[in-house]
């Protein structure tokens, strides 16, 4: 038996370090899994880091970042795996989610509806001198934050200049959106439910609308575990193989939810893990939306980590920190996430097939080879808004 | 000899921050605070405006610790974590002990270094007492059910308190298990047969 330790916080997309213990796909791979809870994503980046852990539930933003030496530490990371694409919603605080009912007319439905509806309340607030608006996002490095920069772009609001961001702990959320520290926020599920359940705010978009797959969490290794330890990689990489097609199965879904719920994992009850899972949501108070791929965890373009995927997220990293692109980074983005250890491990020899990694719904198309055309096409003249 | 560095405690356990707090002051630290506010933390530390930020790992506020490294509106000086590069494991020490150190606008390392080597002796025995108050109330626990077990036995077979004791003690030595867990099965079947 090898032993492994693997980091991860208490959320529904740690479902594949999770049931690929539970399941005992990796007892039948001849490893002893220990899974460590952790508090907070720097508490992960840290012991993962000093070799405290041996791999680690990480978001996928934070794994490049952390690489590049963006932020704090400066350490080679890995990302052999995808966890999952998706699963964040925005939400809104209720006050500022009846503003945009009234603008609109109706409840928001299309998010770029929603957002130029947003932009017209932004506006009336900086004429009459009001404070800007505040969101809430889980890390400055997450894929929630650039999800929240979209959708506001959709709406001609510049996100560096008509918007804040605060770095808000999921668990800390809803006290926040209710105390009115934030008035909005994108966090992962069951943060959202709890926020619409206790009538503090209303989910105005889901990540999925948005974006068809970004990448959300990943497994992260340091560089010279890779090394280290090919042969227990590759079985942690067969491991969370099987593990992902099990957790995607709907059959699965009620174990699923009753195995994350456990007060090990989630410590919620199981009913609350079920709505991400099934992808069907209460927005409000009266209404629900559904959407199948709300979450996923398997997919050919989900699990084998595209390194297109990476210079999309250096990208989105430069833009959110307001650096000038530079290839050298790009390139180094690139290599942190290692399709030919997947393909090796798993015997995976299919490659991509969409041409746009992210397919981000509103555009614009994302080509790997040309991130500079990407910025420039989100760069948002403050003058001249909505140019899309 | 005192040093006037600034240093924020953030710590939810009172108990704790206390002890620590007790432990840099007599290490000649006067200036320190305690913080355990959850919400609106960024404004709270503007607001204080200290050196040294300690935080307990367990503290989920950490990933709002990780914002303030790069330039914030809502702090006025950058805060960068404290990582001693050259000594990788004082920096598991640390971890292991469920504390981090943040140093705001570049206070001296070998300044930082002994109070984060405070704080982390400080968990430590924080740690420690932990265990032996949760080590006193299990044997409390246990002794507990055991007298109960002693005093249904007596009961039910009419033994002295030592001869119930001894029957109890034979079982747990011929089946290779603890005595309290002998006590526990006799109080529910005791319980079932009522």
């Amino acid at each position: 038996m090898k032993s492994l330790r693997i980091g991860f916080i208490p959320l529904i997309d740690a479902a594949i370090p999770i049931a690929a213990v539970e399941c005992g796909f990796a007892e039948r791979e001849g490893l002893e899994i220990a899974l460590v809870r952790e508090t907070s994503w720097a508490n992960i980046r840290d012991k993962l880091v000093h070799g405290l852990f041996d791999g680690s539930h990480m978001l996928a933003p934070l794994a490049v970042a952390t690489s590049l030496g963006l932020g704090n530490a400066r350490v080679g990371l890995a990302v052999p795996f995808g966890l999952n694409a998706n699963g964040n919603c925005i939400t809104l605080a209720s006050r500022l989610y009846r503003a945009l009912e009234e603008v609109l007319g109706h409840p928001p439905q299309d998010p770029r509806q929603s957002a130029q509806a947003l932009k017209r309340i932004i506006d009336r607030r900086k004429s009459a001198g009001e404070p800007p608006i505040t969101f809430g996002v889980v890390f400055p490095f997450s894929v929630h934050a650039i999800v929240v920069r979209h959708w506001l772009r959709l709406g001609g609001i510049d996100p560096h200049n008509d918007v804040q961001f605060q770095v808000v702990p999921p668990p800390f959320m809803v006290a926040s959106l209710s105390e009115g520290v934030i008035e909005g926020c994108c966090v992962g599920e069951p943060w959202n439910s709890r926020a619409v359940e206790s009538g503090v705010g209303s989910i105005v978009v889901f990540g999925a609308e948005i974006a068809r797959s970004a990448p959300d969490k990943v497994l992260a290794l340091r560089d010279e575990t890779l090394s280290q330890e090919p042969d227990a990689i590759h079985r942690l990489l067969r491991t969370y193989a099987l593990a992902a097609r099990w957790c995607q199965d709907r059959e699965n879904h009620a174990n699923l939810a009753h195995m994350l719920a456990q007060p090990q994992y989630l410590n919620v009850a199981p009913k609350t893990v079920m709505g991400a899972l099934s992808g069907s949501l209460a927005i409000n108070r009266t209404a629900a939306r559904s959407m199948a791929d709300f979450l996923a965890f398997e997919g050919a373009d989900i699990n084998r980590p595209d390194p297109r995927k990476a210079r999309w997220l250096y990208a989105e990293i430069a833009m959110g920190l307001r650096l000038p692109l530079i290839e050298n980074q790009a390139s180094a983005a690139q290599q942190v996430f290692r399709p030919e250890i997947f393909d090796a491990a798993t015997g995976n020899n299919a490659l991509p097939e969409s041409a746009d990694p992210i397919g981000l719904k509103f555009g614009p198309a994302f080509e790997a080879e040309d991130l500079q055309s990407y910025v420039d096409a989100l760069s948002i003249s403050p003058a001249a808004p909505a140019r899309r | 000899m005192t040093d006037q560095a600034s240093i924020l405690i953030i710590d939810e356990n009172h108990a704790r921050a206390a002890i620590i707090q007790a432990g840099l002051r007599e290490a000649g630290h006067a200036n320190v605070r305690w913080l355990n506010e959850t919400s609106n933390l960024l404004r709270h530390i503007a607001d204080i405006d200290p050196d040294v930020i300690i935080i307990d790992l367990e503290s989920p506020n950490r990933d709002v610790l990780e914002q303030m490294f790069q330039v914030s509106r809502l702090v006025k000086r950058p805060v960068a974590m404290f990582v001693d590069q050259s000594d990788s494991v004082a920096m598991q020490d640390a971890m292991v002990a469920g504390v981090s150190a943040y140093v705001v606008d570049g206070l001296r390392k070998d300044r930082v270094k002994p109070i984060l080597d405070m704080c982390i002796l400080r968990f430590n025995v924080f740690s420690r007492l932990q265990e032996e108050l949760h080590e006193a109330k299990m044997a409390l626990a246990d002794r507990k059910v055991i007298e109960r077990a002693k005093g249904i036995l007596m009961e039910a077979k009419s033994l002295s308190e030592q001869d119930a004791y001894v029957l109890m003690r034979k079982t747990a030595m011929d089946q290779k298990r603890r005595l309290v867990d002998i006590a526990r099965a006799i109080v529910t079947a005791e319980a079932m047969l009522k």
